[in-house]
């Protein structure tokens, strides 16, 4: 099935994110609208998740983030717009295929932990035995092993965490989506996560991780999209969207590089730093103009880098207005 | 078709594991065996201590003492506990505290017929008191009619049938067979038995608003939304905790049926109670479309409300229309056509417990307001039950919050 079309929005540079993928998405997101009351939490949002990406789903609280996901489980549906999974409307089997990590999550406190994992998959489309056999085995191997029929309530907040993060992945998922999965984990349990999310996109899962950390996002994600007040702000590959807003600065670092800038025509300005040299590029001049003047001053030089912002800064200035946010959509 | 087995098969495993989950609550053994052990507690006292409490005790007086000072000759049967005894014996008696009253027949009777009666020394008469005296009371007229009719030489047959007119004996329309039972007891085991449902559909309701709370609280709801749609979800625990609830009327109604035939001989009339099968599929029909309008409801409310005390809260308010007919219960044994009683009988609230009572109180069903209450409740479960869904859908994820009624409105009503 061919790629449906997203529509771009209008005067934006066309980036990876709408660049024709060799596999159809696993998640289309076609101009959806949601409505609370009088307020539009969801608004006219358009997005793809392919197999094999982690998508990270970026916005501050409230940005409707968690909406959105909601809507692409069928937990809640959209009053406009069109939301298809696996190519097809959301809907029961699709479900089945989707592992879906909340953000208010727990266990039944009085229920063993064993069997509450094997209800899950049961309902996730696994054969009675087989959920129980896998949920043993996870359980297992995460060190749970002694506490396969404890009650969750007996369980430390650790322990409750990894159950949870089993119960996510036991039917294997092709479709993982995780809303702001590693809130109140320890160190250990969102480095287990972590694994757990990259070995599932290794395996072709598609993944949909919400999340206000910005080193993980940049870590963990191919793409991502950032929304604000349920609009998109920025949506593609992390390093075209950090691209994007590097602010045509240069940081260079060797021996005689010049400082005087009236040699470089690429040049506006230039500062030294910590023992490199930070050039601003003047306007319609690149990286590569600048490469060549140093290298025709007789400088030598060790490391030349474009400066670029983290996810962090990019997510303040874009949530700000930055109006390099339309370059990425 | 593929959609509709997997919706199936997600109906089936709420369904089961909801009932498995609620009949293994120490909560649910212990009320479904609090009835059967009380029945065994009853049947095992009244065997310890009835037949003592049958038998004449001995060493107590006669309960009747007279003083005659009339001309009338007095006809003391043999076996009446009557005494007549001279006026200073019996004072004598009383200020030693062995008799506690006694009657003076006047010397002008039967033309006096003022009869005096001698209380002794007391802060009043307690229940025991009048009750004694009462029968003091039926013994003294008797013997003076017999004593009257023996002075007028009336022959002894005419007198004993003017004393006891006739024996009466029941025997039914088909020749000889049991006697039917003594009609108090033959309505209220009935009675009982609506009551007993009446219970049932609320424990069983508040089964499903505990379920639905227990996920809120928990936040498993949202994990079990991703995977299971709001229907099947939905449907599956009005299945399986009704069936819970029905396991628990079937253990008390079973073990009340069992016990009945035990119980007859300990009560007068219980041996006579049968209950038709009709009778029981009716009670049967309205307990379920009672349950799944209930249910529909307390589901609704346990998504709705933000912890587990507003659920209950909420859920006492419509609780109270299912008793509303229990308390009208005068109405529909003194007038069971009454236009209240129909109008309860049809109100899909209050039709469960109406249509039990009537069902108890009237030999043949009144097939026509049966059939009226059962399509407005099955209309009502319906239309609830699908409401309760969209409702359930749209406020459970509110953790903590309450819902506008603007916001629930519109999910009840929205399109899809």
């Amino acid at each position: 099935m061919p790629a449906p079309a997203i529509r771009p929005g209008r005067g934006t540079l066309r980036l990876m994110a709408d660049r024709p993928h060799a596999t159809p998405p696993a998640v289309v997101v076609d101009g959806v609208w949601k409505r609370f009351g009088k307020v539009d939490v969801v608004r006219d949002l358009s997005f793809e998740v392919y197999p094999g990406e982690v998508l990270g789903f970026l916005g501050p609280n409230g940005a409707g983030k968690t909406t959105q996901m909601r809507m692409i489980l069928d937990i809640i549906r959209p009053d406009r717009g069109r939301i298809e999974v696996f190519g097809q409307p959301t809907g029961l089997a699709q479900q089945q295929r989707v592992g879906y990590l909340p953000e208010e999550r727990g266990l039944y406190r009085d229920v063993p932990v064993l069997e509450t994992l094997a209800y899950f998959g049961a309902l996730k489309g696994l054969p009675a035995g087989e959920a129980r056999n896998r949920a043993t085995r996870m359980l297992t191997e995460v060190g749970l092993g002694d506490s396969l029929h404890k009650k969750a309530a007996e369980l430390s907040r650790g322990m409750h965490q990894k159950a949870q993060v089993i119960a996510t992945v036991l039917h294997e998922p092709d479709l993982l989506i995780i809303d702001e999965p590693f809130q109140g984990l320890d160190p250990v349990n969102a480095q287990m996560l972590r694994e757990v999310v990259l070995e599932r996109r290794d395996r072709g899962a598609a993944v949909v991780m919400s999340t206000h950390d910005m080193n993980d996002a940049q870590t963990l994600c191919d793409r991502i999209l950032l929304i604000d007040h349920g609009q998109r702000l920025l949506y593609g590959r992390v390093a075209d969207v950090r691209h994007a807003f590097s602010s045509g600065a240069v940081e260079v670092e060797g021996d005689g590089v010049p400082t005087d800038t009236t040699h470089l025509a690429s040049v506006s300005d230039a500062t030294p730093s910590d023992g490199m040299v930070r050039f601003l590029l003047r306007d319609g001049a690149v990286a590569a103009d600048l490469f060549r003047e140093l290298a025709t001053s007789g400088a030598e030089v060790r490391r030349f880098q474009v400066a670029t912002p983290n996810l962090n800064e990019i997510f303040i200035r874009a949530v700000a207005g930055d109006p390099r946010a339309g370059l990425v959509q | 078709m593929n959609d509709r087995r997997t919706f199936l098969r997600l109906v089936a495993l709420v369904a089961r594991r909801d009932y498995l989950r609620t009949v293994r609550r120490r909560g649910f053994v212990l009320g479904t065996a609090l009835l059967p052990l009380g029945i065994a507690g009853f049947l095992l006292l009244s065997s310890v201590f009835m037949p003592a409490a049958l038998e004449p005790r001995p060493g107590v007086g006669a309960p009747l003492t007279l003083v005659n000072q009339s001309t009338l000759r007095l006809e003391v049967p043999t076996d009446a506990q009557i005494s007549v005894r001279p006026l200073d014996e019996v004072r004598s008696l009383m200020s030693t505290g062995g008799l506690r009253e006694f009657y003076v027949i006047p010397s002008g009777y039967p033309e006096q017929p003022d009869v005096q009666r001698v209380v002794g020394p007391s802060r009043g008469p307690g229940i025991e008191d009048l009750q004694r005296r009462h029968q003091q009371e039926q013994l003294l007229a008797r013997l003076l009619v017999a004593s009257l009719l023996a002075d007028a030489e009336v022959p002894t047959s005419t007198a004993a049938r003017l004393l006891d007119p006739y024996r009466l004996r029941d025997t039914s329309g088909d020749g000889p067979g049991p006697v039917p039972g003594f009609q108090a007891a033959g309505f209220l085991v009935p009675y009982a038995f609506t009551f007993l449902f009446v219970m049932s559909i609320f424990i069983t309701s508040g089964y499903l608003l505990q379920s639905v709370t227990e996920e809120k609280e928990n936040r498993v709801v949202e994990i079990l939304l991703s995977s299971v749609p709001s229907l099947p979800l939905m449907a599956g625990k009005i299945l399986g905790l009704g069936a819970a609830g029905l396991t628990q009327v079937a253990v008390w109604v079973g073990a009340a049926l069992a016990a009945l035939p035990l119980m007859a001989e300990r009560v007068p009339g219980l041996g006579g109670i049968a209950i038709s099968p009709v009778t029981l599929a009716l009670a049967l029909a309205f307990f379920i479309l009672g349950y799944l309008c209930y249910g529909a409801i307390f589901a609704a409310i346990g998504a709705l409300a933000p912890g587990t005390r507003e659920a209950q809260q909420y859920s006492g308010f419509f609780g109270f229309f299912a008793v509303v007919p229990l308390i009208f219960a005068g109405l529909f044994i003194a007038d069971s056509q009454s236009p209240l009683v129909t109008a309860l009988a049809l109100i899909p609230l209050t039709a469960p417990a109406a249509m039990l009572q009537l069902l108890a109180l009237l030999s043949e069903p009144p097939w026509l307001l049966v059939a009226a209450s059962l399509i407005s409740l099955a209309a009502f479960a319906a239309l609830a039950t699908l409401a309760a869904a969209r409702v359930f859908r749209a406020t459970l994820l509110l953790y903590g919050a309450r819902p506008s009624v603007r916001r629930i409105v519109d999910a009840i009503t929205a399109r899809g």
